[in-house]
C-alpha cells in the first residue's frame, strides 16, 4: 500500500500522484475504499463499512470492491 | 548592494521559446538582489527586445560561429558601454564558445557559471550511454550512425518506428525506412555527423531542471511532468512531480560527473523504468516553474557566481500547476528601427 499511502487525496475524491503526476477524480465511494486501504483495513472490513454507509448488500459491495482494486491494480497503485 | 547587470540571451518568446525572460524574469524576482538585465539578441523580432519591464536594454548579436572573435567582441563592446557583470547563456549553440572564453571573459569582469568543454561534450547525444549507465537509469537502445548503409542496418536491428535524432537538435519519429532516410539527409545537412538512431519508448515525458556546483552538489532541483505540449513539443502545461528514481538519478549525475552550471534532463519515465533521453547543458524555457514553486535558480546562480549568500536548498511541492499562455504587447516601431540601425535598444 505504499503506492497509495503516498497519493494526495482532496476532501472532494481529487487525486494526485505526485511520483506520475496523473490525476483523477473518484466518487465519494472511491475514496472511501482508498482511505480503508491506505488505513491498512482488510476487504470484508471496507465492504462492511459500504453496508453501514450506503443501501448496498454485502455481495454487491465485495463485487465492486473488487473491481475498484482492479482499476487501482491498473493504474499501478496497488 | 551594487546593482549587478546581468546579460541574458535566448529572449525569443516566440512559440518555440527560449529560456531568457523566463530566467530574466526569475532574476528580477529575487528582492535580495539587485539586477539590470541586458537581452542579448539574434533577430529585431524577438519579442524580449521590447518587454521593457523585464530587459532593460537589448543588443543584437552576431552569430557564435566560426572563432568566435566576433561575438566576444560584441560582449566587450557591451560590457564597456553599458556594463555586463554575468552572463546567463541559455542557447545551446553559444556554449562552445562561452564554455571556450570563459576564462577571457573572466579576466574583461564577466563571469559565467558554466560546465567545463569534457562536461559539455559528455552530454551529447553520443555519449548518453556512458551516463546513464553511470547514474542507474536506462538509455532506449541506441545506434550512432555515419552513413545510409549503417542507418539501414540499424533500423533493422532496433525494428521500425525509431528515433532519428541529430547530434544537438532536432529528433524525428519515423514508421517507414524512406522516412527515416529522408530525415538521416535532413539531419546531416543542417547539423552534421553523427546521426543517432533509437528506439522508440513510450511513457510519461517527465524533466528536471537543476543547477549543480561543479563539486558534486546541487544548488536545486525540480522534476515535472508534461501535461500538454504543442505542435513543436514543447510544454504549454505542467506539473510538478516527486519520481524519487528520476530524482535520484538526477542527483548522481551531478555528483558523479561534477556538473557545473544549470541543465535540464529530458527522460520518458514508464513505471518503475527511467530512460534517459536527453541533458541540455542550459536551463530550459520552463525554468520560471522553479522559480514560482520557490526555487529560483538563477537567482541562486548569480548569488553563487558572485559569492552572495545562497540560501539551503529549499524543497518544492508535487502537483503545482504549470500554465503557459499568450500575450500581446503594442509598442512604438522606434523600438524595431532601433533594434535594425544601431543594434540596440533602447
Amino acid at each position: 500500500m505504499q503506492k497509495l499511502s503516498q497519493l494526495a487525496i482532496s476532501s472532494e475524491g481529487f487525486v494526485f500522484n505526485p511520483t506520475t503526476g496523473d490525476s483523477f477524480q473518484v466518487s465519494q465511494t472511491g475514496l472511501e475504499v482508498i482511505n480503508g486501504l491506505r488505513d491498512g483495513k482488510s476487504d470484508d472490513d471496507i465492504a462492511e463499512r459500504l453496508t453501514a454507509t450506503y443501501e448496498v448488500s454485502l455481495e454487491n459491495a465485495r463485487r465492486d470492491l473488487a473491481d475498484f482494486r482492479g482499476i487501482l491494480k491498473s493504474l499501478g497503485l496497488i | 548592494m551594487k546593482e549587478l547587470i546581468i546579460g541574458v540571451s535566448g529572449i525569443n518568446a516566440i512559440d518555440n521559446p527560449g529560456p531568457g525572460i523566463g530566467v530574466a524574469r526569475s532574476l528580477k524576482e529575487d528582492a535580495g538582489i539587485k539586477v539590470k538585465i541586458v537581452g542579448l539578441a539574434y533577430d529585431a523580432m524577438e519579442p524580449g527586445i521590447y518587454m521593457d519591464w523585464i530587459v532593460d536594454k537589448s543588443y543584437m548579436m552576431p552569430y557564435p560561429s566560426g572563432s568566435g572573435d566576433a561575438f566576444i567582441e560584441r560582449l566587450l563592446h557591451i560590457r564597456k558601454n553599458y556594463g555586463l557583470d554575468c552572463i546567463i547563456p541559455n542557447l545551446d549553440a553559444e556554449l562552445p564558445v562561452f564554455i571556450k572564453y570563459a576564462d577571457d571573459l573572466a579576466a574583461h569582469g564577466i563571469r559565467t557559471f558554466l560546465p567545463g568543454m569534457e562536461q559539455f561534450k559528455l552530454r551529447g547525444k553520443d555519449h548518453l550511454d556512458e551516463i546513464a549507465d553511470k547514474i542507474n537509469i536506462s538509455l532506449p537502445r541506441t545506434k550512432i550512425v555515419t552513413s545510409v548503409d549503417g542507418l539501414l542496418k540499424a533500423i533493422e536491428e532496433l525494428s521500425l518506428p525509431v528515433m532519428v535524432k541529430g547530434s544537438f537538435y532536432k529528433a524525428y519519429r519515423c514508421f517507414t525506412t524512406a522516412e527515416a532516410i529522408s530525415h538521416y539527409h535532413d539531419l546531416v545537412a543542417e547539423w552534421g555527423y553523427p546521426i543517432i538512431v533509437q528506439q522508440v519508448v513510450t511513457g510519461d515525458e517527465m524533466n528536471v531542471v537543476g543547477l549543480g556546483v561543479g563539486e558534486g552538489n546541487s544548488l536545486g532541483l525540480v522534476g515535472i511532468k508534461k501535461l500538454s505540449i504543442t505542435a513543436l513539443g514543447k510544454i504549454w502545461t505542467g506539473v510538478t512531480v516527486k519520481n524519487q528514481k528520476m530524482l535520484t538519478a538526477v542527483a548522481e549525475f551531478i555528483r558523479v560527473f561534477k556538473w557545473r552550471g544549470p541543465f535540464e534532463l529530458e527522460c520518458i519515465v514508464n513505471g518503475d523504468e527511467v530512460f534517459l533521453i536527453e541533458i541540455n547543458p542550459r536551463f530550459p524555457a520552463w525554468s520560471y516553474f522553479a522559480t514560482g514553486v520557490g526555487i529560483n535558480l538563477p537567482s541562486r546562480l548569480v548569488r553563487r557566481a558572485f559569492d552572495l549568500p545562497v540560501a539551503p536548498v529549499p524543497d518544492y511541492e508535487a502537483g503545482k500547476l504549470f500554465v503557459r499562455y499568450t500575450y500581446e504587447l503594442v509598442t512604438d516601431m522606434s523600438a524595431f528601427q532601433k533594434a535594425i540601425t544601431k543594434g540596440e535598444v533602447p
